[in-house]
């Protein structure tokens, strides 16, 4: 007997595009590729750092450049989006409970955004000279 | 295994395996056809039988459908079982009893009420997501015709937590062995005994001979044949044709359920437990009119009791319909009579926790909110009382033979189900049924196969002729006519000529029915094949059920005439079930049956405070 | 009552080795659902269409097509909401047997690949257990899918893999882990944390999208990723 499995029709690699739930899914999952280039960036400034005086300014020089520029803003949008939909998907994967009632979703993603919140005052605060 | 290519639809398989006689031919000791809550029910209980006394039966569960297709999904309210301390056994006998309009079978009932509580326990052991208290306990809601609130209720879902249970349950059992998708067509019966069952596998048109030492039929009823109904679209009875054309009576069948709640246009129900949470039945001027057939004084909005106003039985209720649409009380929504149930004081709260389903219902099908607006309802056909007559364990005059759940005449509901019993029903019977055609089959050998295939073969030759040729007679015609003869003769008032008239349309239709083919020639799912051969079921059902209503000349719980002398209860002549016997293309022939009433006599059905002060009186000498 | 034009996706193995599109007329009123247009096709203009229906009142789960490319149970679709160009094809990613219906075997394999009953390790005991509201509320959403198989219709990784056990499955499983009567999560697991159990899923949520009764199985399927991992952490310090 054969594994009714076996039968199934295959799917195209252009399934993706049948659907725009799919395209809006195929873009969320390919928010990572802005997302590399900027971590290939940081590194790359960390290298520089380390090496010389040169190689630092060269990727500053670098980094100011409208091409790389452009792509490091996509990447802040691309993370944007990503961070809109996984908060979204959030309390439906990890739904919170406080005395035996569960959290409106709503709640959960308001507190995410109110972390986002928090961290982006964190840095604003240590970069104006909070710290000192 | 490969789809033959077989190139007809007579059943022959021209490249399957395990091929005799150009059909597939195998063995199992007990054989379940129909997948809903009394077939999953009696599988487990075969198969737990089995496993207990290690005689390593096996078992085939036969269904048309996928078995959580089965129309047992669509009961919404709850099933009944005594369970508080202020409640009895007795209650709940006299209520069934007495809901029967004295026409159940004593016995049967009092097996029923003292096992109902048991099943309800055991599916709740098997996960069955029943409704609860704050304390963990079960919780229970009031319907009609019972005295007290005994029915256990999964929000407004019941019947599909139910089935779902059972089905994911079986699948524990290997012992079960799943056919689905197989149209049953004939049993095999050798000696008075069964010996198998014929089967059209859907997917390839195939034939296949179940050879057995025991059936049972779980295939429900057979509401399809009227126009209105709550019924899924395969609610065709064909386990009652089948048995009936091997001899066995069709009992009780004139008894015909009307659900006084279902949707305008498409029938669909709307569950009795909206008036048990307290939802109030009104006519087109806004007024509770049910307090003016017996069933009041009007109860207090939001205090819905028992047996009162809208917590009658389910005849009554329907019957008040018709006498409100005569008297023009009634209003109109979309090309119907409708009267309306009113929810609105219930609340959203409740109505989102309590009854979710029906809003959905109603919002979808007729853009209705319950919410914001009453509910516009009719009278549907929804149950099919009598059905294939069994003794007291389940089992036909064919040895071996058993019926269980609404395709069955146990005996249980008389002349008028009362709401909440059948869910329960079909696991009480359903068990019973079970465990006794796995002790038949321990007891008795695989008789000789060769009438079995003989059967087989005329049944192939059978569907030969309807697949040859082409002919005037088209199935949906007859289907059509069918269904309007029913409603017009059958309905929730009858009359002498009304009946007659749709006796001799049924006994025209079949005679036409003989020359009836089907335009689709192929094997694979050849669904317009099915529906010719179910319109066959039908239409021989059909005929038990016009004769069994002619011939009782008295009005009984969904029995009701408008004849002259015979819109009473007439326990002299008529405290009698009706048995119909099936003579081939003759007519078919009607004989009376002696009722079990050892333990309550027969008294006046009485509800609201005619009721109660009826109960004061006289019940207690019987309990 | 007007007319509206329906394109069905025709499969008759016995006539044809490939599928064709057919249209038909129907007479539609506000009311009419895409099951009652099929009743009407297969009554009065072609009696070989073949599609499964039952209930009407999508609650038995037979009746799922594609509308338009979405899976729809066809009970539950109004043409009403369909101005013009309806397209009918059977579910997708199941192997299609003829005209609109599909062979749904795979899916039960799955259903029942997954232990989908109460495991108590208990002694036989004749008491109902107490379960509160609360501990109901839980799970009660898991417990309402009607096995109709539109969300491995809407799941692209099922559609790869049809190995992979797929949406409701998988909800099916998480309902029983999540009910405080059951003790089987562990045997469970066996099924669930494996590439092909929840780890095949990539959320893309079209499933609880295309759900008739908001069952939300990618939650399920996601819930039971955490499920999953914890397992996976638990079993390692164990040793």
């Amino acid at each position: 007997m054969q594994k009714s499995s076996d039968a199934l029709p295959p799917l195209k690699r252009t399934w993706w595009l049948k659907h725009r739930y799919f395209v809006a899914y195929m873009v969320r999952e390919a928010t990572v590729l802005p997302l590399l280039f900027f971590a290939a960036c940081l590194i790359a400034g960390m290298i520089a750092l380390l090496r010389s005086d040169a190689a630092w300014s060269s990727w500053l020089e670098f980094m100011s450049a409208a091409p790389v520029l452009m792509l490091n803003g996509l990447a802040l949008v691309a993370s944007l989006y990503h961070a809109w939909t996984f908060f979204q998907l959030f309390p439906r994967v990890m739904p919170l409970r406080i005395a035996g009632r569960t959290l409106p979703s709503q709640a959960i993603v308001a507190g995410q955004w109110a972390g986002v919140v928090l961290v982006l005052l964190l840095f604003v605060w240590l970069f104006t000279g909070g710290a000192r | 295994m490969l789809i033959s290519k077989s190139k007809r639809c007579d059943g022959s398989a021209h490249q399957a395996s395990e091929v005799r006689g150009a059909m597939l031919e195998r063995d199992f000791d007990i054989v379940i056809v129909g997948g809903g809550g009394a077939g999953l029910r009696a599988a487990i209980a075969a198969a737990e039988q089995t496993r207990e006394n290690g005689s390593g039966q096996r078992i085939a569960l036969l269904s048309k459908v996928y078995p959580m297709r089965s129309h047992t999904v669509a009961a919404e309210g709850g099933a009944a079982a005594v369970t508080s301390a202020e409640d009895s056994l007795q209650a709940h006998f006299d209520d069934t009893v007495a809901g029967s309009d004295w026409l159940a079978e004593q016995g049967v009932v009092d097996y029923f009420v003292r096992h109902a509580h048991r099943e309800l326990v055991q599916m709740e052991r098997w996960g069955c997501p029943w409704s609860r208290q704050d304390d963990g306990s079960i919780q229970v809601r009031r319907f009609g015709g019972m005295k007290t609130a005994r029915t256990w209720f999964a929000a407004d879902k019941t019947g599909f937590h139910l089935l779902h249970t059972l089905f994911q349950t079986s699948l524990k059992y290997a012992e079960i062995e799943r056919l689905d998708e197989y149209f049953v067509l004939d049993i095999a019966v050798t000696d008075g005994a069964v010996a198998g069952v014929i089967a059209l596998q859907v997917a390839t048109g195939e034939l296949t001979l179940l050879r057995t030492k025991a059936v049972v039929l779980a295939t429900g009823g057979a509401g399809r044949l009227f126009r209105f109904n709550t019924n899924a679209g395969i609610v065709t009875g064909d386990g009652m044709a089948i048995a009936y054309r091997h001899g066995v009576a069709l009992r009780d069948m004139e008894f015909v359920q009307y659900h006084p709640t279902g949707l305008p246009g498409s029938g669909i129900l709307i569950t009795e437990a909206c008036r048990g949470e307290g939802g109030i039945l009104l006519n087109k001027d806004g007024y509770r009119y049910l307090q003016d057939y017996g069933l009041g004084p009007e109860t207090p909005l939001g205090q819905p009791q028992n047996k009162y106003m809208e917590l009658g039985p389910r005849d009554k209720l329907s019957q008040a319909f018709w006498q409100e649409q005569q008297a023009g009380r009634t209003g109109s929504f979309a090309g119907s009579d409708v009267v309306y149930l009113d929810l609105r004081h219930l609340g959203e709260a409740v109505l989102k926790e309590r009854l979710p389903f029906i809003c959905d219902l109603a919002k979808s099908y007729i853009n209705v909110d319950p919410v914001h607006e009453p509910i516009p309802i009719r009278p549907a056909v929804h149950y099919t009382m009598g059905g294939i007559e069994t003794g007291a364990e389940c089992e036909t005059r064919i040895k071996g033979l058993f019926a269980a759940g609404e395709c069955a005449s146990v005996g249980l509901h008389g002349a008028n189900r009362l709401g909440s019993n059948s869910l329960t029903e079909l696991l009480v019977f359903g068990r019973l049924a079970g465990e006794r055609a796995s002790r038949v089959a321990a007891e008795h050998d695989f008789v000789d196969a060769r009438p079995g295939q003989e059967q087989a073969r005329r049944q192939q030759a059978a569907l030969a002729t309807l697949c040859e040729g082409s002919s005037e007679e088209n199935w949906v015609a007859l289907k059509h006519e069918l269904i309007q003869a029913m409603e017009n003769g059958c309905g929730i008032y009858r009359t002498e000529a009304g009946m007659q008239d749709a006796l001799d349309n049924v006994r025209k239709l079949r005679e036409r029915y003989r020359h009836i083919r089907v335009n689709d020639k192929s094997s694979i799912y050849n669904t317009e094949l099915l529906e010719c051969i179910e319109l066959g079921f039908g239409l021989d059902i059909a005929e038990a059920t016009c004769l069994g209503a002619l011939e009782r000349r008295e009005s009984r719980g969904a029995h009701q005439r408008l004849d002259e002398g015979m819109q009473k209860r007439d326990d002299l002549h008529c405290l009698k079930h009706s048995q119909v016997f099936y003579r081939g293309d003759a007519s078919a022939e009607l004989q009376w049956q002696d009722v079990d009433v050892s333990i309550s006599a027969p008294a006046e059905r009485v509800y609201g405070e005619a009721g109660r002060t009826a109960s004061q009186g006289g019940q207690g000498a019987h309990s | 009552m007007s007319t509206k034009s329906i394109r069905i996706k025709r499969y008759l193995p016995e006539q044809a080795d490939e599928a064709y599109w057919q249209r038909y007329e129907v007479p539609v009123d506000d009311s009419t659902s895409l099951l009652d247009a099929l009743t009407h096709i297969k009554e009065t203009l072609d009696s070989s269409l073949s599609y499964r229906w039952s209930c009407r009142m999508a609650i038995c789960g037979s009746c799922g097509v594609m509308v338009n490319g979405m899976p729809k149970l066809g009970c539950k679709t109004f043409l009403r909401n369909y101005p013009a160009d309806i397209r009918i094809e059977p579910l997708a990613h199941f192997p299609v047997r003829r005209d609109l219906m599909v062979d749904m075997e795979v899916f039960l394999e799955h259903l029942a690949a997954v232990k989908p009953y109460l495991i108590d390790t208990a002694a036989e005991n004749t008491e109902p257990y107490r379960q509160t509201p609360t501990q109901l509320a839980r799970y009660k959403q898991f417990a309402n899918c009607i096995n109709c198989g539109l969300c491995y219709s809407a799941c692209p990784q099922f559609g790869l893999n049809p190995e992979f056990l797929g949406p409701a499955a998988i909800a099916l499983a998480h309902r029983y882990n999540l009910d405080s009567r059951d003790q089987g999560k562990a045997q469970r697991m066996a099924e669930l944390n494996r590439h092909e159990g929840v780890w095949s899923c990539t959320f893309v949520g079209f499933c609880s999208e295309v759900c008739p009764k908001h069952v939300d199985p990618a939650a399920a399927v996601n819930q039971g990723k955490v499920e999953a991992a914890k397992h996976t952490l638990i079993a390692l310090f164990k040793g």
